[in-house]
């Protein structure tokens, strides 16, 4: 799932980039090249392929999402806000179409509508970032509105409706395991069930549940499942990583995982927080795989430019990684875990998920994506 | 804000002590409606009341969600100022609660009704006076009167008037009485608001509320009515006997309603009439009668028991059948000992009067003299008053007349500067 590069509220939106996008092989390059035609504004290409694709799989949520994007890009709102609604209709467990049906909803200054929208995104992920970075510009929006309806103010002074962020792409069904209890029932290649404890979303949840349950034996079942291959993903760096600053000092709560590749995996996040914490570009740089793919269109060159011009450009950085969770399985590894990052007086506290392989005896990362 | 730590708790603890600083958290709704209701007939009110054109339920649920976030359960008060200002929109305390709810949601609170600050340098005014009321509903709900008190002014209500009304412009205001044989029972209160300047009206146009008893006169027609007085108007006797005497000027105190665009107004905003919210309005309009239902207007009220004030009204009452023996007698000179020097009949001086007195006591021919229905409410400000009305029926015959009088204590007694038949 990649995010929108939309205008938005404050500092902060920026911070709710991607998470994982898993496509399976058998699909990937179907939704790979529809999202190409979008990122590259073909839209009635795009909405060209997507309904071909549609007429043999109608209710593919992937595709679906896909479309529904599509339609918002195209400014067909009511189209887009139609396929959205049938999408929560028919895969009440995704938040994403929820939280797409909200910025549709607030584009038309529909702000009940955005949070009723949201909060049962909420719902149904409760740590899902984007929804509720959202649902706070939402819910200053009714403030507001209240406000001005407590002091009969005139609504003209309700300033600017807030420019939510839209997710342009779905989980999928396999990426979705390790937020999601129950995977999308159509999806193709869906993983094994989930074992009775992975129904509880405690792995992905932040501070007290974790801590009360292990979350090494809840991890088990939806590692397994991701680790077929992962093509290059969309990944999209945060504003955290985009636009940092100062000196860090990570700080990994206890990974609860047994096994020597998740304490090696660890090991490799751990030294990637502490070489971006510590200003050492190289080494920073060095934690990502050759497989890395930097977001967007991004080449890895300009990607490592832009990395290096922000993290050099600040005087002192503080990376702190908090609930750190690490499953390995085989050559793969996927790191979750809450990121503290200060630096020139910004702080921003987000979720994030690193995925990593095994090249040889280093763990590299390939995939990083912020919110769940 | 982050996404970890936005949570509905968030900024509940400054919103908590906020609201417990305003003195807020301890208003129980249970408590607050505990007198509201007493009678069978309207015990329905105790439950939750869904229906919005009820009296004073948009305030109880206003209180109701107060209470949970006095009890740090800002989730739940948040669902329920959702719904409240869905059917109150034009609540304006209720829609400022609900701005803070949401936005505790995001951020902590820092003050009650925690508007971005140019809103609050350019609405000032107006935020100042949604934190008035609040304080004010909080009050009157949290300081109730103490069980089987009344306000001091009720000394004796006959059974002819059915209920009465006490305001106290000092809490915003309005207690509704219920009167059985068995005495005066507090059936409901409600929030109001007086003139912009005030209370205590001496002249026309000086946006005060009047202070002293006065009666309802009639009902107005809302169909006849702007808007603006919203669902109906109750005119009363301003300016009284008392207010005449003493030379003050003005007309058309009305308790009314309000506009579709305000749920309730201000603590002060009136150009002087007393105004409720159109479900509060509509309630008394149904509940009280016309002429014989008193309307109290008080600064402040005073709550004392019963028993208390009838100990203290006793020298009254023994100058009231004093006066009733001195006509039953038939002679002129001892009943004209009961009134004082500038008595005023509607015009008319003690000497343009003494004949219409002597007539009555010439019709009654020495029959006794019944005083039945008697009412005495009492006025005390510069001067101590008493407003009374009765039936005045000499033995034996059929018919007589109502009558009301104003007293007034001079030099310890009791004396009468007003007579007349109404």
């Amino acid at each position: 799932m990649t995010h929108s590069r939309l205008p938005v509220l404050g500092p902060l939106r920026l911070l709710t980039l991607a998470a994982a996008l898993m496509f399976s092989l058998a699909h990937a390059d179907e939704y790979a090249d529809v999202s190409q035609l979008v990122r590259t504004g073909k839209l009635p290409e795009a909405l060209t392929k997507a309904d071909q694709y549609l007429a043999s799989k109608p209710r593919d949520p992937q595709m679906r999402f896909l479309k529904g994007v599509i339609q918002r890009d195209s400014g067909k709102t009511t189209d887009a806000i139609a396929t959205f609604t049938r999408l929560t209709e028919d895969f009440p467990e995704l938040p994403e179409p929820y939280n797409n049906l909200a910025v549709l909803y607030a584009g038309q200054s529909q702000f009940d509508k955005a949070r009723t929208a949201l909060e049962m995104a909420i719902r149904t992920n409760p740590s899902y970032a984007t929804a509720h970075e959202n649902l706070g510009d939402v819910y200053a929006k009714l403030a507001s509105q209240a406000y001005n309806k407590a002091l009969q103010l005139d609504a003209s002074n309700s300033g600017v409706p807030p420019k939510l962020a839209l997710i342009r792409e779905l989980f999928s069904p396999a990426g979705a395991k390790n937020q999601r209890p129950s995977p999308v029932p159509t999806a193709p290649s869906v993983a094994p069930a989930p074992t009775p404890v992975a129904t509880k979303p405690a792995p992905t949840l932040p501070g007290p549940v974790v801590s009360k349950a292990p979350p090494a034996p809840t991890i088990a079942a939806p590692a397994a499942v991701q680790t077929p291959a992962t093509p290059p993903a969309h990944a999209a760096p945060t504003a955290a990583v985009s636009s940092p600053a100062a000196s860090a000092t990570p700080a990994a709560a206890a990974a609860p995982s047994s096994s020597n590749a998740s304490k090696d995996a660890e090991a490799a996040v751990l030294a990637w927080a502490k070489a971006w914490a510590a200003r050492d570009v190289k080494a920073y740089l060095a934690s990502y795989g050759k497989d890395f793919s930097p977001p967007g269109s991004m080449s890895r060159s300009a990607w490592e430019d832009e990395r290096r011009q922000r993290i050099t450009s600040k005087s002192k950085i503080s990376v702190k990684l908090e609930n750190l969770a690490v499953t390995a399985s085989g050559n793969t590894a996927v790191a979750k875990f809450r990121q503290d990052y200060k630096a020139n007086g910004l702080a921003v506290s987000s979720r994030k998920t690193l995925d990593l392989v095994k090249n040889g005896e280093r763990w590299q990362i390939v995939k990083e994506s912020t919110g769940t | 804000m982050m996404a970890g730590r936005l949570t509905a708790d968030m900024g509940r603890s400054v919103l908590n002590t906020l609201l417990l600083t305003l003195a807020i958290a301890g208003a129980s709704p249970s408590h607050a409606l505990g007198h509201k209701r007493t009678d069978k007939s309207k015990a329905v009110r105790q439950d939750v009341v869904v229906a919005k054109d009820t009296d004073g339920v948009a305030e109880a649920r206003l209180i109701e969600v107060y209470r949970l976030i006095g009890q740090a359960q800002n989730r739940e008060a948040l669902a329920k100022a959702d719904r409240l200002v869905e059917d109150f929109p034009h609540f304006q305390l209720a829609q400022l609660v609900h701005g803070d709810l949401l936005t505790a949601q995001t951020r902590a609170i820092k003050t009650f009704g925690d508007v971005p600050d140019t809103v609050a340098r350019s609405a000032s005014a107006a935020l100042a006076e949604l934190r008035e009321e609040s304080q004010r509903r909080v009050r009157a709900l949290r300081e109730r009167p103490a069980p089987g008190t009344l306000p001091s002014q009720f000394l004796a209500l006959s059974q002819k008037s059915k209920h009465a009304i006490a305001v106290d412009a000092s809490r915003s205001r309005l207690y509704l009485f219920e009167n059985s044989p068995a005495g005066l029972n507090l059936v409901a209160d409600y929030y109001i608001s007086v003139g912009k300047a005030g209370t205590a009206k001496i002249a026309e146009g000086d946006q005060r509320t009047p202070l002293g008893v006065y009666y309802i006169t009639s009902n107005l027609d809302p169909k006849s009515l702007k808007d603006f007085y919203g669902s109906g108007a109750l005119p009363i006797s301003y300016p009284n006997i008392l207010d005449s005497k003493r030379g003050k000027t003005g007309s058309g105190i009305w308790l009314h309603g309000t506009p579709p665009n305000q749920f309730s107004r201000p603590p002060q905003a009136t150009d002087g009439c007393v105004v409720l919210a159109n479900p509060d309005l509509q309630h008394i309009i149904r509940t009280v009668e016309v002429r014989t239902t008193p309307v109290v207007i008080a600064s402040q009220l005073q709550w004392v028991a019963p028993q208390k004030t009838r100990a203290e009204s006793k020298p009254f009452e023994d100058a009231l059948h004093g006066w009733r023996n001195a006509k039953t007698s038939g002679n002129l000179q001892q009943v004209l000992t009961y009134y004082t020097p500038d008595f005023n009949s509607n015009g008319k001086t003690l000497m343009q009067w003494t004949p219409t007195l002597k007539t009555e006591l010439d019709q009654a021919q020495g029959r006794t003299i019944q005083l039945k229905d008697v009412s005495y409410l009492r006025w005390t400000d510069a001067a101590d008053t008493m407003v009374v009305t009765f039936g005045e029926v000499a033995d034996g015959t059929r018919v007589g007349w109502t009558k009301r009088q104003y007293w007034i204590r001079q030099e310890n007694q009791w004396k009468i500067f007003f007579e007349g038949v109404i």
